[in-house]
This record gives C-alpha cells, structure tokens and sequence, in this order.
C-alpha cells in the first residue's frame, strides 16, 4: 500500500516558477498548504544557472508598449498578445517585490536599480545581479520561502505520474528517491513547473535535471504540448560543455568574430540583425554562426567548431564587476582569460519556447492541472524568447497560476480515494518492475545518445523535411526499444540509474512531440528554420502546434494566435 | 575513511527514514599542512595555560618577599625553564601573526557612518601597537631587574 | 580522441542494504586530459558501474550539488580538474555529513541549520509594492554581496573542525547567510539574529580556524562573516544590557 499525503495545492518543481507559485499560493490565503514536490533541492534547481538579468520596464525613457513590441516582435509575432500585455504590466511589480525579498539587484551610484541592454530590447530594461541574476533570484525566493510553514518541501521526489479521477486532477504519485518508496501527494490541484528539456539534446547549456518530466507528466495525461518544434539555441555556449556565456557578455560589449577575425554580424547583411549587431535576436545570431560555420568561417577545435566572443576590448575592472562569474567559466572551463583572449562560443540548445498548453492563468484543459516557467508554454514567447523574459515570465505567471490555483480549489469537492489508491498501486508497481530490470537488450546510455544524435540531426539550428522526419522515425523507434532496457542497479536507497530511466521516458516523449511538431510546420519561424521552406508563412502557419499523446503515435492539431495591438509584420531589425 | 568525527555532527533533528553511515572524517587529515598548522594554533592554548600559572607565580612571589622573589629568579638558572620561555615566545609570535593576518575580515563592514581601515593598515597598526607594548614591558621590566 | 590517460578512482561505496560500513572499490578509467572529477565519475556510472550514486547537475559550480571529498580535501567536483591529480585519484563523501548512499550525504542537518537563522528579510513593517524599490547604494550592496554568494555546497561545513566535533554548531554557510541579511540595509532584524547567534549553536564555537574559507569554491569568506558576527552579537548584548528593547519583532 502506498502512504498518502494530502495537501491542498501540489507543486512539481522547486525552482522560479515553483517557488513564486508556492509564494503566491499561502500569501493568497494562509490556510492553503502547499505541497512542493521537487527531484532536487530547490537550490539546485537550473534557474540557478541565469546569468544575464530579468527583464521589466524601469526606465522613464522606456514604456509597458515598448517592452510589449519587443517581445512579440522577438516572438515572431506568434506570441499570443494578451499573455504579453499582462506580462509586462506586471514584470515591474514582480522584480519590485523580489528586491523587497531581498533579491541583491545591482545598482546605480543613486541607489536605483541598474539595467543593461540586452539581446532584441529597443532599450535597457534587464534588472540584473552582476551576472548571477538566476542564482541570486532562486536563493532570494528559496529563502523567502521559508518565511511560510504551509509550504511544506519534499525534497529528492521524483513525480512520475498526475493521478486524474473524475475528469480532474487530483495529485501526484512520487518516487522518494531516497527511500526507494513510491507515495501518493494528493492535492486539488497540481501546478507543473518542471523546466525544459535541453538534455534531449547533446549539447545544452542545461544541467543534468533539465529532463522535460513535467510536460511529460501533462503530455501522458492528455494534456497538448504547444509549439515543441520551437527550441532556442543560446549562440553563445562554451564548446563541448555548453556551459553558457551569458548574453549580457554582449550587452556589456562583447564581439563576435570569425576564422577570418571579421566581424561578421556587421559585414553581412543578410543575417538580419540590422543595427543592433551582437544585440540582436538569438535566433538569427545562433543562424549567423552556423552559417559562417558552414562557409568555412569557422575556428576549429577539438569538440567541433566556434566563433570568437571577444571581450578584450572592454575595461578589466567593467569586466570584473559585470561579467565575474563569465570570467571565472571561461578561466575554468576553457583555459582562457576573457580579459586578454578571446572565448570559443558556439549555439547550443538553451531553452524551450513550447511547453504544456495553457491559458493566460496558467491553467490546462485538464481542470486543476497548471503549468508555468520553462515548461509551459502560455504563450509569451511565441518562436522565440527574448533573453532576460524568462526569469520574470516564471514570476509574472508564477504568481498568476499559484492565485489562481488558491481560487480554484476552494470550488473544489472531494473524491473517492479507493480509486485513486488503485491507480497509486499500479503505478508503484510499475517504477518497482523497472527497477533493476535486468532482463533487457537496450542500454539507457546507448538508447541516451542515440535520442541526442537523432534531435541533433533533426532538430538543429537549420532543419530540413527529410532530417526531421528520419528524427520522427528513429524516436519512434527508440520509444519502442525502450520498452526492453536492462538496468543494473536493483538497490533501493538513492538508486539513480533508476532515476534517469525515468528521466530517459519522459525525454523520449518530449523529444517525439519536439520532432513531429518541427516536421509539421512547413515555414521558417523564429528559432524555426527550415531550409525547404525558407519564409515565413502567416496564411498557413500563424498558429500554435500542438501535439497530443496518442497510443497509436502522435497527433498534431492547431490552435490559434491571440493578435492584439499587432499585425505580424517582416521582422527585420 | 576513519570515521572520527563526532557521530551525530550534521545529523538532523529528525533522522532520515533510511540508515546512514556516520560521519566520516578525511583519513590523513592530520597531515594536511594546513589542519597541522591550525592544530598548533589551538595546541598554544596549553603554553597559554602554563605561562599563566608561571605568571600568577611570579606575581605572588613579589608580593611574598625577598626570599621568594630570589627563589623564583633561582628558576632562570634552569636550561629547561629557559627553553620553555623561549617556546612560549616563539608560540606567542606565531598566534600573533595569524591572529593578525585573519583579524582584518572579522571588523565589521561599517558601525554607523564609520569604516574600518583597509587591511594593511589594520596590520600596521596591530603590529605598531604589539611593539609599543612589547618595548614598555622590556623597559619596566629590565628598568626594575636592574634598579 | 587522443591523449587518453588511465587513472584509477579509488571511491567510497555505501549500501546500507547490503553494506554494515562504507567501503571503497577502485575504477580504472580512461580520461581526457580536459576533464573535471565529476566527468569521471559519470563515466564510471555511464559505462563501468551503474550502481554509484552521486548527485550533480549544472556542471558549471553554481548549483552546490556535487560537493565531495577528492584526495581528503573537499572540492566541488564539477570544477576540479583531473590534471591537478596523479594516477590515483581518492573520491570520498563529504566530511562530517551521515552518508545516505555512496557519495551523498544527508542535507537535512543543514536546512535546519539554515531555517534557524532565519534567512530572510526582517521588517517591522513590510514594504509595499507601491512604494516601489529601496534605495541601496553600491557601497552597501557591497557590504553583504560576498556573504550572498554562497552556492550552499557545504566544503565549509566537511573543512570546519568543529562542525567536526560539536553537532549544535550553526555552521560557516548558515551564520554567513543569517549575517547577510543582517548586513542588508532593507533588513531590520540583526538583532533577532545576533540573538539567535548567541543561542543554541552559537558563533562562539567557531576557533578561527579558517579552513572554511580556505576551501570555499566561491570565496564567500565565512570565516569572516562568522567572525565579524561574533563581534556584532557583543555589541547586540552589551547594547541590551544597557538599553533593555521592549517588545519583540
């Protein structure tokens, strides 16, 4: 018999977004408990790993429309237009209250906060903390957090699936990955914040965690994912690791150069980014170092080639004080003083625009199940995310969802536990049989690289028809042969071979719903490129994919963009 | 690993549901240089300790008389008795010097509108006063030894 | 790939289904010259022994989580390259932590220890959105910056002889994490702290030993922070004994 816990909200995911949800939650009403499930300390979640700022109005030279206009400019005007105007009324609120928590925002000589330029931003709105923004955010809010008893941790549980009766919600069943038990969270309602799924791919600037459980957990309850073929790659991560180097790097100054040490942002055109250069958006800058790449621009090195980010031009001591942590990665992770030389940076995958369908509150179809931060997609960021939105897109909706959440369950009546007990079995049953499960041909490390290897094919900067629909196959494929993997470790306590099988299925799904999504949207869009269909299509194309779980493979489905103050327009910059 | 720390050190309030191995410590901890030399500066607390009885010694035997008083200066004619002061002086410098170079980081960063002094020159200063203080005994002392 | 070198990892294995005591057990594995500790240890889980367990994630020293004992020292193994080491390579679990399994200890004692500082902002009167952001001077940021970087890895805590020894001991991480917020100009409870600092635990069993900082992959200088906390939790009761506060925060 599996133990059961019952709270009022569940949340799955410690880090910004499950934080802020948490936080809006007991605020909203202090007799709301809260349970927050998360695989790792809220500490180690990946918001930890933000360098660059977060992004609000604050200047008189700035305006809400202007803040607006460059995200659903940036979004390649498949940003649903509402969510944006929401989302940028209350971005400066959120950032207020953040400082108020303590958040240790860098300033000018008067005391005010200090912002920076940032990649497709017409002005300087990106609040930030010398470069640790997510570090110094996740802290601020895992510290605050612990202002509220009724927000109750468990730490190191693994949610493997969302218990639904009667047509909703109504918790979560957990892997406690310490005690090697499974356990039945019960909650009216279940708000996602899980993060994206870079470790699809095999170069990411995303931790280890970043395994997509959440939208797999939506994605296998039937709930759509939306715009999945979207994925940012960041241009500037570190070869071979995909340690990130912030944007900021640019915003502080930072040029990029080629094989050739010309600056090729400025002397070709035709990448796009007009005036604004090294500031421009990261999808044509992740397009432009691929194609100089593929010219034969590019620098070579042991993991493949790269393009120069260099900063040697900027003061030392700006460097120090703006750009320390960009300093100490580089010195560390690549040998080089950023002061003195040059950084190798090439794209690499960074951030999901697409996640779990939601609305503007955060909620999904499925009553009583939200989703928010990196692993929904409501949508702000359309086809592409500007840089420096996502820390304040996890607050701003965040907070949205955890409210809404708190009004939604006071509506809510009980259920017949005995039914969800029996789900809770059968489920603990089946994480117990994977475990050890050593009658098998498939190892979780070949099945891995092979998933990275197809989505890299596949799902690259540039796409083309017949990469991604050999990528569709061989997900397919390796979905199936999952079903045979062999495991070694059959112990109990703290198994984490366990751990990443798990991790491995949800990816699988999520890189399947990534690839199908990206076959079908015959058009270049934002991160989107595909080189069979080079333009931009709005006649045929201006809408949200979604792609729902089917057991016979599968289905695609559309859903419409909310226009605005708007038209889609030619980006150009 | 030699498990020598304390068994419950880091143990939570309420133990974790599954059994856990007790607290290890680094085998060879002993012989880092650096845990040998922050060993000997918590192992001058025992010349501390003796140097003080020593003092109160002293003390009393000037309050006790001529003959007490000789018999204490007596001890100087002791090779150990010597050795033991010249330890102490050597323990004294070297408690000195890493007190010095640590205390800088331990001043507050501002009481009221006030700052501290940068750190070299905290050092000089600490340095400056132990010498003042040092020389005022030397010259009492040996002013009294010889008056 | 050339230039492979075949080091040995000799590293602490715990079951405590199966173990009655941790043991270690020796890998030969073939590594780049490039790699960092953590590389090597996922190369043992990926295709030598899919039994260790290790926490990591970011792999970039900002997360916390891959804190160990390399060769006795505490490191953070996402950050230390193999180079820095011979052919025989010691992996342990942190010092002065219960280990759960393997290489992960128990990080509750710490939380708890975090919770008591309260580590967050103070006020009498909570700040209103309305009146927007505080003023804070670079000058004062600076004042606690250092103490705020903590990635919460506890190095310090496997380095500290009296963690080591004394169980109640508040620790370098959380007294540099209560003394931030002390220090923070939007804050108002230094006192509540200092109080909590003379408390169960207290700062005073710190013996300026120094190694937190010494092995602090983020120089965050607890050691100062403890130290400079002792001084203020004087002031805090040498000002009370004087001006007695009435009435609790």
């Amino acid at each position: 018999m599996v133990e059961t816990l019952r709270h009022d909200i569940v949340i799955v995911g410690g880090g910004a977004a499950g934080l802020r949800a948490a936080i809006a939650a007991v605020e909203a009403d202090p007799r709301v408990s809260v349970a927050l499930v998360s695989k790792v300390y809220p500490m180690r979640s990946h918001t930890v790993s933000a360098e660059g700022g977060a992004a609000a109005v604050a200047r008189d030279d700035d305006s809400l429309e202007m803040h607006a206009y460059d995200t659903v400019k940036g979004s390649d005007f498949l940003g649903d237009q509402d969510v944006i105007q929401y989302f940028v009324e209350e971005a400066p609120r959120e950032l207020t209250a953040l400082e108020h928590w303590g958040c240790p925002w860098s300033r000018n000589p008067d005391g005010s906060v200090a912002t920076r330029a940032f990649g497709g931003m017409t002005t300087k709105r990106t609040w930030y903390a010398a470069d640790k923004v997510g570090f110094h955010m996740l802290h601020t809010l895992f510290q605050h957090s612990m202002r509220f008893e009724r927000i109750v941790r468990y730490d190191e549980q693994f949610a493997t699936k969302l218990l639904v009766e009667e047509g909703a919600v109504r918790g979560v069943t957990a892997l406690d990955v310490r005690e090697g038990v499974m356990r039945t969270i019960l909650g009216r309602a279940v708000i996602l914040a899980t993060g994206g799924a870079g470790k699809c791919f095999p170069f990411t600037t995303n931790g280890n965690i970043k395994t997509g459980d959440g939208m797999a957990l939506a994605y296998r309850a039937g709930v759509a994912l939306k715009d999945m073929e979207f994925v940012q790659y960041h241009p500037t991560g570190l070869p071979g690791t995909g340690i990130l180097i912030t944007e900021a790097a640019r915003g502080e100054g930072g040029r990029l150069f080629n094989s050739k040490q010309e600056r090729f942002l400025e002397t070709k055109p035709e990448y796009g980014v007009g005036s604004k250069l090294e500031l421009g958006p990261r999808d044509m800058i992740s397009r432009a170092i691929i194609r100089e790449v593929q010219a034969g621009n590019g620098i070579k090195g042991p993991y493949g080639e790269y393009v120069h980010l260099d900063l040697t031009h900027l003061d030392a001591g700006l460097l120090q004080k703006r750009l320390p942590f960009v300093l100490e990665l580089a010195r560390t992770y690549v040998g080089v003083d950023p002061v003195t030389q040059p950084i190798p940076v090439r794209p690499v995958v960074h951030y999901m625009m697409g996640g779990v369908d939601t609305d503007i509150d955060g909620a999904t179809e499925l009553p009583g199940l939200y989703a928010v931060g990196e692993c929904a997609s409501h949508s702000l960021n359309g086809a592409n995310r500007l840089g420096s939105n996502s820390l304040t897109e996890c607050l701003v909706f965040g907070a949205r969802a955890g409210r809404h959440a708190v009004d939604f369950v006071s509506g809510v009546g009980g259920v017949d536990e005995g039914r969800l007990r029996e789900r809770a079995d059968q489920e603990a049953a089946r994480v117990e049989a994977l475990r050890g499960k050593q009658k098998g041909g498939e190892k979780l490390v070949q099945l891995r690289r092979e998933m990275n290897q197809a989505m890299e094919e596949g799902c690259g900067v540039y796409r083309d028809q017949g990469s991604m629909r050999a990528t569709v196959e061989t997900l397919a494929q390796l979905r199936g042969r999952f079903a045979d993997i062999a495991l070694e470790d059959p112990s109990r306590v703290f198994n984490t071979e366990l751990i990443a099988a798990l991790e491995l299925a949800n990816m699988l799904d999520v890189a399947e719903a990534v690839a199908i999504a990206a076959l079908d949207r015959r058009e270049s869009r934002g991160a989107h490129a595909c080189s069979d269909y080079p333009t931009r299509n709005d006649q045929e194309f201006l809408h949200h994919s979604l792609v729902y779980f089917e057991a016979g493979g599968p289905r695609v489905d559309k859903k419409d963009v909310t226009l605005g103050t708007w038209e889609p327009e030619e980006r150009k910059y | 690993m030699a498990p020598s720390a304390h068994p419950r050190a880091m143990a939570p309030a309420r133990p974790g549901r599954t059994r856990t191995a007790p607290p290890q410590t680094a085998e060879g901890w002993y012989a880092q240089p650096r845990m040998r030399r922050y060993l000997l500066f918590d192992a001058t607390g025992l010349v501390y300790l003796l140097l003080g009885f020593l003092m109160l010694r002293v003390t009393w035997a000037l309050g006790s008389g001529r003959v007490a008083w000789d018999r204490v200066l007596a001890n100087f004619e002791n090779p150990l008795y010597v050795a033991f002061h010249l330890l102490s002086l050597v323990a004294v410098v070297f408690v000195a010097v890493r007190f010095f170079r640590l205390f800088p980081k331990a001043q507050p960063p501002r009481i009221g509108p006030l700052k501290p002094p940068p750190a070299p020159m905290i050092h000089g200063l600490l340095y400056a006063a132990w010498i003042a203080i040092t020389l005022l005994f030397v010259t009492i002392l040996c002013g009294g030894l010889f008056a | 790939m050339s230039d492979v070198e075949r080091k040995t990892f000799v590293v602490t294995r715990f079951d405590p289904d199966r173990d009655e005591v941790p043991k270690t057990q020796s890998y030969e594995v073939p590594c780049q010259p490039d790699w960092k500790i953590l590389d090597a240890l996922n190369f043992i889980k990926d295709h030598i022994d899919a039994s260790l367990s290790h926490r990591w994630s970011c792999r970039m020293a900002v997360c916390g989580s891959c804190g160990m004992n390399v060769n006795g020292e505490p490191k953070l193994t996402c950050k230390v390259p193999i180079s820095d080491y011979s052919d025989t390579i010691e992996v342990a679990p942190l010092s002065n932590f219960p280990v759960i399994r393997d290489l992960v200890v128990e990080l509750e004692g710490f939380l708890e220890k975090l919770e008591a500082v309260k580590p967050f902002i103070l006020r009498a009167k909570e700040l209103s959105l309305d009146e927007g952001t505080t003023r804070q001077t670079p000058e004062e940021l600076e004042e606690f910056k250092q103490f705020s970087m903590c990635i919460n890895c506890m190095l310090c805590y496997a380095a500290c002889p009296v963690v080591a020894n004394e169980p109640e001991f508040l620790g370098p991480a959380a007294i540099a994490l209560g003394h931030r917020y002390s220090l923070d100009t939007r804050d108002e409870g230094a006192a509540v702290r200092s109080e909590i600092f003379r408390g169960e635990g207290t700062v005073f069993s710190c013996s300026y030993a120094n190694e937190c900082s010494e092995v602090c992959p983020k120089n965050v200088d607890p050691a100062a922070a403890v130290n400079q906390a002792k001084f203020n939790s004087v002031i805090d009761w040498a000002t009370r004994l004087v001006l007695p506060r009435g009435g609790e925060k």
